[in-house]
Formats: C-alpha cells, sequence, structure tokens
C-alpha cells in the first residue's frame, strides 16, 4: 500500500508543555523505513526545516500527530503533505458505539501503549515512563536527564511506531486516513493560534471567585428564591417550576432531573432557566485556575482530535474556553487592532439530514432560511403567509419537534419539553415523519445497516462500530453528528491552509481572529472554506452561514451567559475587591 | 468493521491539467444512501380485516384495482370474515352475504380491509351499509373518521379539516393483500369446519 511512497518517515517528538503555551520542541527522533536511515536531532540543532525529505511522495507518520505538527509549528517547519496518523486509525478501528464496549474493547486505552497490546505487538520500551515524561513535560531535565537519555526515550516511540505501522497498514483505509491526517495539521494549527483572552479580568476573577461566590447566589437567586445558603433546594425549584408553568424532566423516581445536561437542554428551551444553569454549574465545576491561558493571553489546550465516539474533537472542559460554563466566554476579546468572528453553520445538523437523506420536502425547508416555520407550513399548521411574528407559539412547537427529533426523542419526552399533554407530542412526531418521509426511511436504514453490518460510517470512513449496548438513538444521530464532524474537518482544513487565523472550533462553528484591515477577507473566506466543505460532503448541497463580529475592545457574549456575566462582573468592582485586587 | 474499499493511489498530486488528485475529498466520498445498502424491507404479515375504529381517521386506496366484491360468511360473535370460494357459492346460498373490500389504512400506517355491505339479492340498502359506503367512497380523497349513530340508524362521518399528508400505500398488490389478510379465513370445501357448524354438523 506504500509503494507509491518514495519515503516513509515515522516521527517523534519531545518537548515541554507549560499549561496555555505553545509545545517547546525538545528533539526529534525520525526513522526513515525505506533506507533505515535514522535522525536524532536535540533542541540546539533544530534547523529551519525537518532533517528527512518532506513533499507529497514522503508519507509522515505519527501517533497522536497533532502533537508533532504542534512542534512543526513552534519551529516554522512547512507541514508534511502526507500524514498518517496511527492514533486516529486505532480509534477508527476501535471506536464503539457506546462506554461499556470501548473500555472492553481498548481495556489499555487509545494511547501508544493501548495500541500496541491490542495488536498484541511486544510494548517493551514502548511502557510510559513517567519520571522523564514529567520533567521533559514541565521543562524540568536540565540537570537529570543528558540529551542521549531523552533521545533513547524519544526513540522508544519512534520503534514502537515502526512495530505498529506494518501491522495496522492492512486495516488503512490509506487515502482517507490521510485526510485525516491531514486534519491533524489543522487541529496543530488552531492550537497554535489559540483563543484570545481578557487576561487582566480573568485574574481578577480568579482572585475574587470564592469571596463573591455568596454575594452571586444572592443576586442569581433573587429571581428565583431556590437557595438556601450555598445549598440548591429541588423542593423550592419545583415551586418555581409550577409558577412559572415550566415543564421539567423527572427521573424515573418521579424526582427532577437536576443534572447539568438536563439544565443545559432545558435553559435552550426556557431561557428565564440559564442563569440559574450558569450559576450551578459554576458553583460545582468552575475551575478558574485550569483555565490554560499561555503568557500570549491565549486559551489554548489539546483539542483531543478524534476522541468522541462520532469522531469530533473532545477538548477538555475546565482547561477549554468554550467549556460548560458559557458566561465565562465573555473573557473572549480580540486583542487591539483586532476582531473576532463567529462563524456557524446555519441548523447544521438539519441541513445534514435533509442533504444526506435527499428528503426533497427537508431540503426545501432548509432553504427557506427558517426550516421551524417552514415544517409548520409543510404540516399544515401554519398557512402559507405565516411568519414567525403571526405563529410564534406554533412555531416553537415545530422547532421543539425538529430538536426533539434530532434527539431521538419520543412522544413522552417532547410533550414534557413544550409542556403539552403527550397527544400533541405524538401528533407533532407524526406529522414530522408524514412530512419528512424520505428521511424517516433514510433513518430507518441507516439503523438497519448499523445492526446487519456491525457499524456505520461517516462520508470518509469515521467507523462506530455497534455491539448489544448501542443506544439505538445515538445510531439514527451518527450520520448528522459524525458528518457534522466531517464538515468541521474539512472546513477546518481548507481554512487553516488558506491562512486564515482560525483559533478554535466550536461544535458547529469556528472563532477566527483577524487585524482589522483583513475582517471582510478573512471572514469570506472562511466562509468559502465552509461552503465548499459542506458542499463535498453533502453531494452539492451547501450549508448557509451565520457571523457574529465582535471588535476591540468589546468582547464576546453568549447571550445564555450574559446575566450570569454581567452579575459577576458587577460583583468584581465592589470597591472592597477592588481593594484587594 | 466494514472496511470502505481499498483504492491504490498515487500520493503525489498531479500536474494541472493531468488525473486528479487521488486525496481530493472530492474523491474520496463514501455513500450515505443507506436505504439502497440495507437492503431492509418491512414485510406486510397481517392485514387485518375490520371496520374502522370510531377514533380513526383513514383513507381508501382510491385505484379501482384496489377493491373488489366477494361473497363472505361473517361469524358474528367471532367477528370473523371468512371468502367463500366461486365454486362454492350456488351450494351456499344463503349463507354468505356480499361485501366489497377495501383497502384502507390509518394516521398509524395499519393496512386493513374494510369490508362494506352491499345491497341484499332484494335490492334492500340499510343506511348503515349506504353511509358506511359514502364514507369509503370519500376516504379515497379524504381523511375520514366514521361513528355509529344507534340513534339514527347509520354511521356519523367526519372529514378532517386540517392538511394532512396522503398515506403511503403498499407496493403489494391487492390479490398479494387477499391472501396475506385472508390465508386461514378461506373456504374452499363444502367440509370446512365454518359450513359444517352453520350447518350444525360441527
Amino acid at each position: 500500500m506504500l509503494d507509491a511512497f518514495r519515503e516513509v518517515v515515522t516521527v517523534d517528538f519531545e518537548f515541554t508543555a507549560i499549561t496555555g503555551e505553545r509545545p517547546i520542541p525538545i528533539c526529534v527522533v525520525a526513522h526513515e523505513l525505506r533506507s533505515g536511515r535514522r535522525f536524532r536531532i536535540f533542541q540546539d540543532q533544530l534547523e529551519t526545516t525537518p532533517p528527512y525529505a518532506t513533499g507529497p511522495d514522503v508519507l509522515f507518520v505519527a501517533f497522536y500527530a497533532s502533537a508533532e505538527l504542534g512542534c512543526y509549528r513552534a519551529l516554522g517547519w512547512p507541514m508534511p503533505e502526507r500524514i498518517l496518523d496511527l492514533f486516529t486509525e486505532f480509534r477508527v478501528h476501535t471506536n464503539m458505539g457506546s462506554k461499556i464496549d470501548q473500555d472492553r474493547r481498548t481495556p489499555n486505552g487509545a494511547g501508544l501503549l493501548g495500541a500496541l497490546t491490542y495488536f498484541g505487538i511486544d510494548s517493551m520500551g514502548a511502557t510510559e515512563k513517567k519520571e522523564i515524561r514529567k520533567a521533559i513535560g514541565a521543562s524540568a531535565w536540565h540537570g537529570h536527564y543528558t540529551p542521549k537519555e531523552i533521545l533513547d526515550y524519544c526513540e522508544t516511540d519512534v520503534d514502537a511506531l515502526d512495530r505498529l505501522l506494518p501491522v495496522m497498514l492492512p486495516q488503512i483505509d490509506l487515502a482517507r486516513a490521510l485526510l485525516r491526517g491531514r486534519y491533524m495539521a489543522a487541529a496543530a494549527a488552531m492550537e497554535h493560534a489559540g483563543v484570545p483572552i481578557d487576561v487582566p479580568t480573568l485574574e481578577l476573577l480568579r482572585m475574587s471567585w470564592t469571596n463573591i461566590q455568596d454575594d452571586l447566589i444572592t443576586a442569581i437567586d433573587k429571581d428565583y428564591g431556590v437557595f438556601d445558603g450555598r445549598t440548591f433546594k429541588a423542593d423550592r425549584w419545583k415551586q418555581y417550576l409550577l409558577s412559572h408553568g415550566i415543564p421539567w424532566p423527572t427521573t424515573e423516581t418521579g424526582a427532577l432531573s437536576l443534572d447539568d445536561s438536563t439544565f443545559r437542554q432545558m435553559a435552550k428551551a426556557y431561557p428565564e432557566v440559564s442563569p440559574m444553569r450558569e450559576l450551578r454549574s459554576s458553583l460545582s465545576e468552575l475551575r478558574l485556575n485550569d483555565l490554560a491561558v499561555g503568557q500570549d493571553h491565549r486559551n489554548r489546550t489539546i483539542l483531543s482530535a478524534f476522541r468522541s465516539r462520532t469522531g469530533r474533537n473532545q477538548p477538555s472542559n475546565t482547561k477549554f474556553i468554550f467549556g460548560p460554563s458559557v458566561w465565562l466566554r465573555g473573557l473572549i476579546q480580540p486583542p487591539p487592532g483586532c476582531v473576532v468572528a463567529y462563524v456557524d453553520w446555519s441548523q447544521q445538523e438539519f441541513g445534514i439530514a435533509a442533504a444526506l437523506s435527499g428528503d426533497l420536502a427537508m431540503q426545501a425547508s432548509y432553504r427557506s432560511g427558517d426550516p421551524y416555520l417552514a415544517f409548520g407550513k409543510q404540516a399544515g399548521a401554519i398557512p402559507p403567509d405565516g411568519t414567525k411574528k403571526t405563529h410564534k407559539s406554533v412555531r416553537e412547537l415545530f422547532k421543539q419537534c425538529v430538536l426533539g427529533v434530532q434527539y431521538g426523542m419520543e412522544a413522552e419526552g417532547l410533550a414534557k419539553k413544550i409542556g403539552q399533554p403527550v397527544i400533541v407530542a405524538r401528533d407533532l412526531l407524526r406529522a414530522h415523519r408524514d412530512t419528512y418521509r424520505a428521511f424517516w426511511k433514510w433513518s430507518d436504514a441507516a439503523l438497519d445497516t448499523a445492526m446487519l453490518t456491525g457499524s456505520l460510517y461517516t462520508v470518509f470512513g469515521w467507523h462506530v462500530h455497534v455491539s448489544e449496548t448501542s443506544n439505538p438513538r445515538s445510531l439514527r444521530n451518527f450520520p448528522m453528528q459524525g458528518n457534522g464532524g466531517e464538515l468541521m474537518r474539512l472546513a477546518a482544513c481548507l481554512a487553516t491552509e488558506r491562512g486564515i487565523e482560525v483559533c478554535a472550533p466550536v461544535h458547529d462553528a469556528f472563532l477566527i481572529c483577524a487585524p482589522f484591515d483583513r475582517l471582510d477577507a478573512d471572514i469570506a473566506t472562511m466562509r468559502a472554506a465552509m461552503a465548499e466543505a459542506s458542499k463535498i460532503v453533502l453531494r452539492g448541497f451547501e450549508l448557509g452561514t451565520d457571523v457574529s463580529i465582535v471588535r476591540y475592545p468589546n468582547r464576546y457574549m453568549d447571550e445564555r451567559g450574559l446575566t450570569m456575566w454581567n452579575t459577576v462582573t458587577g460583583l468584581l468592582h465592589r470597591p472592597d475587591l477592588r481593594q484587594v485586587a | 468493521m466494514t472496511k470502505p474499499s481499498l483504492q491504490t493511489v498515487n500520493p503525489a498530486p498531479s500536474p494541472a491539467g493531468a488525473t486528479p488528485d487521488p486525496f481530493d475529498p472530492a474523491n474520496l466520498r463514501l455513500s450515505q444512501s443507506f436505504v439502497e445498502t440495507a437492503g431492509v424491507k418491512k414485510l406486510l404479515t397481517t392485514v387485518p380485516v375490520r371496520k374502522p375504529s370510531p377514533q380513526d381517521f383513514v383513507r381508501v386506496h382510491p385505484s379501482p384495482d384496489y377493491r373488489d366484491n366477494f361473497p363472505i360468511i361473517e361469524l358474528k360473535d367471532e367477528r370473523e370474515e371468512y371468502i367463500v370460494t366461486a365454486g362454492l357459492v350456488p351450494e351456499l346460498n344463503g349463507e354468505f352475504v356480499t361485501k366489497t373490500l377495501f383497502l384502507a389504512i390509518n394516521r398509524q400506517n395499519t393496512l386493513f380491509f374494510w369490508p362494506v355491505r352491499l345491497p341484499a339479492p332484494d335490492g334492500k340498502m340499510l343506511d348503515w351499509w349506504r353511509t358506511a359506503r359514502e364514507a369509503a367512497e370519500l376516504a379515497m380523497e379524504n381523511w375520514v373518521r366514521v361513528k355509529a349513530n344507534m340513534n339514527l340508524g347509520a354511521y356519523d362521518i367526519y372529514k378532517a379539516q386540517s392538511t394532512m399528508s396522503d398515506p403511503e400505500w403498499p407496493e403489494q398488490g391487492f390479490w398479494d393483500l387477499i391472501k396475506i389478510a385472508f390465508r386461514d379465513h378461506l373456504i374452499t370445501t363444502i367440509d370446512h369446519p365454518v359450513i359444517k357448524r352453520l350447518r350444525g354438523q360441527a
């Protein structure tokens, strides 16, 4: 399979990885497998280009390549043109539809050692040597390890790669594997860029967070009355929900479901819930010191590409600014002279479903610009001349139905969400099935395919393997989520290769940064990359994009977190806290 | 895992105007046409024979190919209907009635045969039969609900006012569906248990 490549190079870097900072390469070891040449280059001898051959006929092989490519970025080396990432291919090979099965299939994890063990390859030498690894990562190796020891350590991983490659090769769909490898270069570019952060405000927040919590609870809770001191009282929450007519999911025992995921979902349907959700998640989960911000005032953490079941990124919730506490996103602020733009795909999941299922009614609905209103019209519940204004409440029902279907919601769940009797929810779901029959036929067939063949795959071959513990709702949703991941990856490749400073991928959007004078051009390039990606992934169907622009000195804000942000910043500027700061 | 077919690749991009780059994502797309690849077809194994339930909105297949008249023996206690084959009709005169079997479907996509009486040999046509037939005809173009009105001695017919999508009819032909519906309810010989029971021989 590799005959066409003039050279095949297995590569590993050791580098210092200080939280929030770009990697600092310590050494590189590479093996050229055809000639047997070996390259061992320490920090002080690293030059402006790699020591081995480059070009389209050279295959670059690594395990979790975005780390190596981050070092390429730091060194200013040109990116390899053909990248084969054995981590990614190991994930493709072993990605399971449920956590239980994932743990069973890869009991030793998805790291290099886990892959060697999985394939029954001798892992001697590749065993993690924690001490040296820790010392290198923290830049504390000086005086403890010699360059030779570090190079030897680095080479054990390259030796392991040399053993792993021939064993994995027959399992690899090379052309698509190289596309995944290409994304690792894009991931490295995004990690290199990072998200610009208002560090003075972050520092103030870090210093004051403990002191403001009581006042914060008082300030937010004045609209709810559910806290007793620092304790959230479920019975008071129930009273609040009853008095505001908000339906709420319950557990099997009938108690209110109070996990963060429920709060997050409900906050989407009932924005008034948002401040309480933000408060609760911040009080329980917020670890401001974990937010990874470098000296250059950029939030940067490993994106963990291909870590999720659907192949999407899975960055750390606490280190990444786009973690669960949306109000914290107010810390995002473009540097002087710059803007940040949030470019997101409009109704990405609905559009993917419409395109891939070939459902013409759904496609027409997507193209209308307001699929919820269009669905209501197609189902006969809203007259042809109805608008978002004239039929607000009906549109809302159809919107919740569309969103519910995407998550595999059934009548009972939808009824709770919309606060209507089950019969109303059932009729809505039936209207969806009636209106979008081709979609449902395709969705049923996707599930059948999964159960018959044991796996589902995206347009570029990201697989999820099925077992008896796989959740049918997740499997139904996989083509949308998985192909949404393909869209994101391809768009990220196109944009970063065209020179756009992509700060981060955010589910179905990108945050980019540009100087004032390049704003229009960069946004146009970004949108063109996203349009091109959607046309390739979706067989010519183009998904639209929306843009929100934030100019320095303004800050980015997610409206779900606005109340919380204003309350927190109001408290931060209390005279007593200002003195402490 | 289901491995996508492998292809021979040329790693170097071609000069302009030559063969396309094999790594161009546009050339790497795998089909997502699961309907074609899954090859799964829902089998129709049961087609009930009954009147529409009073809550059901139903449609009747508009094609004349999907309705026909049959000699039918009703076992009222069991609520079962048996078709009598043509050869037995002369021998069973008076035992059967003639009904039109309309292919119908409800909003839950349940397919069924709706039996509606034809006039008796003396031309007598009860209002029950007449209104049922009217409803079946109306249901060829509209979603219709029928409910027995005992005071009236006829069916009340309700037509859905809102726009509801047309039903999806099965691919099978009428006779295939009849075979499914009546596979155990076909009287082909005079010593069939139903005939014996009617004649007090069972």
